[in-house]
């Protein structure tokens, strides 16, 4: 299986401060790879840096065999790649059927995904016409991720999508993310290791700016040191 | 396949329904000059031979704030619905202003040819603001833009220039063509820039509503998000500027044809101040707040100067005040978040 995503040691500033000091990672094509580490270790940095939001000073961004580091967001996007940010980042003065239509990259995307997203996320389709700032932290949620689903992308990067929800719509939200992984590869920020040890198969760990560890899940599952020495849970 | 996301169904009737308001006081405001003549026991046939009469006088007034509310609407395009916040608006007015004050008084040509310059100019100018989108945001946009405004204001009063601007003193006695000159067929402007005010306003509702609207309400919330979506920001930012210059220029083609005369206090920032006003009254990112606001700001300004005189301004300061301070959102703003806490 072939990486669809490599970052290779990427230097990223915000301002005058060096955020990233060097993060390497792969994700191989059709996994579910997650983005471990403390608050302020640098994992949105990662994704913001992968999508050219932050561009990194140095190192190299290789999606699909192409280098992508030094392109504008929205060429970055148009290659694919979907993202899901945190705090539920959707457009509140848009109705939820206008912040989906808003994600078409072509015509009639949305019609073909249509019954594949209100499958995942029933409740939305329920929602069509309300304003985006009348629906609830976990409907805006999972907008968020349903608005990824829209266009054909290859990579979606999804950004602590758990954050702030209730335990029955982390299932719900667990579910949609296992199924959507079946046509895309994901990369996911998530701080409930337990939500991310039984979703993805691979693991990054970035402990202050710098990758320090990555591999098999199933591995770090078992490796109660690694895991209490740089994440803090056991 | 009637599915959830497929369009709602247009028909004659559904539209005539939702606007059925709208429609319903653009009838009232054509038919405005007439009702006032009746009341005054003025024949119809007076209105409609622009005889001098308080019918007369107030079909100016309202064109007034016809141009107003051109001119409000075209900022709330760029900085209520886009988020671009610019305080070098009132050059989009002044350009449009002067250009028809000069190709009128030094140059006679026809409406036609003024309207195609105005459209040129509108593109024009949004294209030098443009100069400078990709590079500034936020508060320093509105500074850029402020500097472009003021340099303008400059220059327009360069005495170099006199033979064109009029200098300090600005255009004087502009001869505006016969068939829309305010002296002698005010009823017809009266109508025009009535038909040119609801047209202007259903362009820009559906604008809002297309897609390439709704792209620019996502850059107003976040425009990262919308980088994100695969959107390059820059071009639906500009294309907002160019409708909104384009209208303002527009505004500034009927305030010459009505005043007839160009004064460089247009091109300064309290022009851009009365425009943001208006919206801040009406209701940011409404569309149909400027025209509220805009009604609200000359009709209070006028009826408060006739009663109080030199007070006036006091009072003004003080009931603008007062309406951002108890209706944040604007009338229309406020009036709508109720209807729909109403609805819910």
């Amino acid at each position: 299986m072939g990486n669809l995503l490599e970052v290779l040691n990427i230097h990223t500033f915000i301002g005058q401060f060096h955020i990233l000091e060097g993060v390497n990672l792969e994700v191989p094509q059709g996994s579910i790879t997650v983005l471990l580490g403390r608050n302020g270790a640098g994992k949105t940095t990662t994704l913001k840096s992968i999508l050219g939001l932050t561009p990194p000073r140095e190192g190299k961004v290789i999606f699909a065999g192409e280098e992508i580091q030094g392109q504008r967001s929205f060429d970055i996007a148009a290659l694919g790649i979907g993202f899901v940010p945190e705090h539920r980042a959707i457009f509140r003065d848009l109705s939820v059927l206008e912040n989906l239509k808003i994600a078409e990259r072509k015509k009639g995307d949305l019609a073909r995904k249509e019954a594949f997203i209100f499958n995942l996320f029933p409740d939305l389709k329920r929602l069509i016409k309300l304003s985006g700032m009348n629906l609830s932290g976990g409907q805006q949620q999972m907008l968020a991720v349903a608005r990824a689903l829209v266009p054909d992308n290859k990579l979606l990067l999804i950004d602590e999508p758990s954050e702030g929800l209730a335990p029955v719509l982390i299932e719900q939200m667990m579910e949609a993310i296992r199924q959507l992984s079946q046509d895309t590869t994901v990369l996911l920020v998530e701080q409930n290791f337990l939500m991310a040890s039984r979703l993805a198969e691979r693991y990054v760990i970035i402990e202050e700016g710098q990758s320090v560890t990555q591999g098999a899940m199933a591995d770090l599952v078992g490796d109660e040191e690694t895991i209490h020495r740089y994440l803090g849970a056991a | 396949m009637q599915t959830a996301i497929s369009p709602k169904q247009n028909s004659t009737k559904a539209w005539l329904k939702d606007n059925g308001g709208m429609i319903g006081l653009l009838i009232f405001l054509a038919a405005f000059p007439f009702i006032v003549a009746l009341f005054e026991g003025q024949p119809f046939t007076e209105v409609l031979a622009n005889e001098t009469g308080n019918a007369k006088f107030l079909q100016g007034l309202l064109i007034e704030v016809f141009i107003l509310a051109i001119y409000a609407i075209s900022y709330d395009l760029i900085l209520g619905i886009t988020g671009l916040l610019s305080f070098g608006h009132a050059m989009f007015f002044a350009a449009g202003a002067y250009f028809t004050g000069i190709a009128f008084k030094n140059y006679e040509l026809g409406i036609g040819a003024t309207l195609v310059g105005i459209v040129v100019l509108g593109i024009v100018q949004a294209i030098l603001f443009g100069i400078v989108l990709p590079r500034v945001k936020g508060i320093t946009f509105a500074l850029v833009t402020l500097g472009m405004a003021s340099m303008f204001h400059i220059i327009i009063q360069a005495s170099e220039l006199a033979e064109w601007t009029g200098a300090d003193v600005g255009l004087q006695g502009v001869t505006t063509p016969d068939l829309i000159n305010t002296s002698t067929e005010r009823f017809r402007l009266y109508l025009i820039t009535l038909m040119v005010t609801f047209l202007v306003y259903l362009v820009y509702r559906r604008f809002v509503d297309s897609p390439t609207g709704r792209v620019c309400v996502a850059i107003r919330e976040n425009e990262d998000r919308a980088l994100m979506l695969g959107y390059n920001t820059f071009h639906f930012k500009l294309a907002a500027l160019i409708l909104s210059s384009i209208t303002a220029a527009l505004a500034g083609f009927f305030h010459t044809v009505h005043q007839p005369i160009v004064s460089p206090n247009v091109a300064g920032l309290g022009w851009t101040v009365a425009a943001l006003l208006i919206i801040l009254m009406g209701g940011v990112g409404t569309l149909s707040g400027a025209m509220v606001g805009a009604a609200v700001f000359r009709l209070l300004e006028f009826f408060l100067d006739k009663q109080f005189g030199e007070n006036a301004n006091f009072l003004l300061g003080v009931i603008y005040v007062l309406l951002v301070l108890f209706l944040p959102f604007g009338i229309v703003g406020t009036w709508r978040a109720k209807r729909f806490r109403t609805q819910s």
